[in-house]
């Protein structure tokens, strides 16, 4: 079962601003942060900010796994199922966080963040017991 | 830090909820079993670490670099969205 983002591209938005979103359990390293916003930053939607309405300071750059990583599907633990509230997988949205280097940009794919979209829950899932790589670059400047 | 020692098959509890079993303990390698309320997230210590760090890198990039990723971030290749849906 995949949990690969919703892709409805018939439309030009895949994917628009999703209202308050909860985090079930922080971020590691952010423990103060618990309510989120879904930004788009880019038309093509491959870009989005993950900010901090506890501290709008505070922002995540995100993509979705398409089209960057075609074949990344990962299998969210029961844990994390039950703290998004057991979504279908079609209402579960999949964020990478990314990170820009010098050279290149990185996503990382240990850790996506699991959105589900008719509660609006979330959580950073450590897809612990895999190899994924917690930098996996994403392109090259 | 509080250090305790337990056998094969005793626990420990953390505040009312959290549970940390040994399970078996053979040589160097301990197999721990922890209950948990699923709120309170459990990980080995040098992964979430690790998470951490990337967090704590990946946070609130100047503007200059949103901007720019903004501009450059395009998928690999250009092979037309064969629209596998």
């Amino acid at each position: 079962m995949s949990t690969q983002a919703v892709s409805r591209t018939h439309g030009d938005q895949m994917i628009t601003t999703i209202p308050t979103i909860h985090l079930a359990a922080p971020m590691p390293g952010f423990p103060a942060h618990t309510r989120f916003a879904l930004v788009r930053l880019n038309d093509e939607g491959l870009l989005y900010a993950f900010t901090s309405l506890d501290n709008p300071e505070l922002r995540f750059l995100v993509v979705p796994p398409d089209p960057f990583f075609e074949n990344y599907t990962p299998e969210i633990p029961d844990e994390a199922l039950a703290l998004l509230g057991y979504p279908e997988a079609e209402d579960v949205i999949t964020m990478l966080v990314i990170t820009a280097g010098k050279e290149a940009t990185a996503a990382n794919l240990l850790a996506p963040i699991v959105i589900n979209t008719v509660n609006r829950m979330a959580v950073q899932v450590v897809l612990a017991g895999t190899d994924m790589p917690v930098r996996a670059i994403l392109n090259r400047k | 830090m509080l250090v305790l020692t337990r056998r094969a098959g005793e626990s420990v509890m953390i505040g009312d909820d959290v549970v940390i079993t040994v399970l078996e303990a053979r040589g160097d390698v301990i197999r721990l079993g922890i209950q948990a309320p699923r709120d309170v997230r459990v990980h080995r210590e040098e992964i979430y670490r690790e998470l951490q760090a990337a967090n704590r890198e990946a946070a609130s990039p100047t503007d200059a670099v949103v901007e720019e990723l903004s501009r450059t971030l395009r998928p690999p290749s250009d092979q037309g969205d064969a629209g596998t849906q």
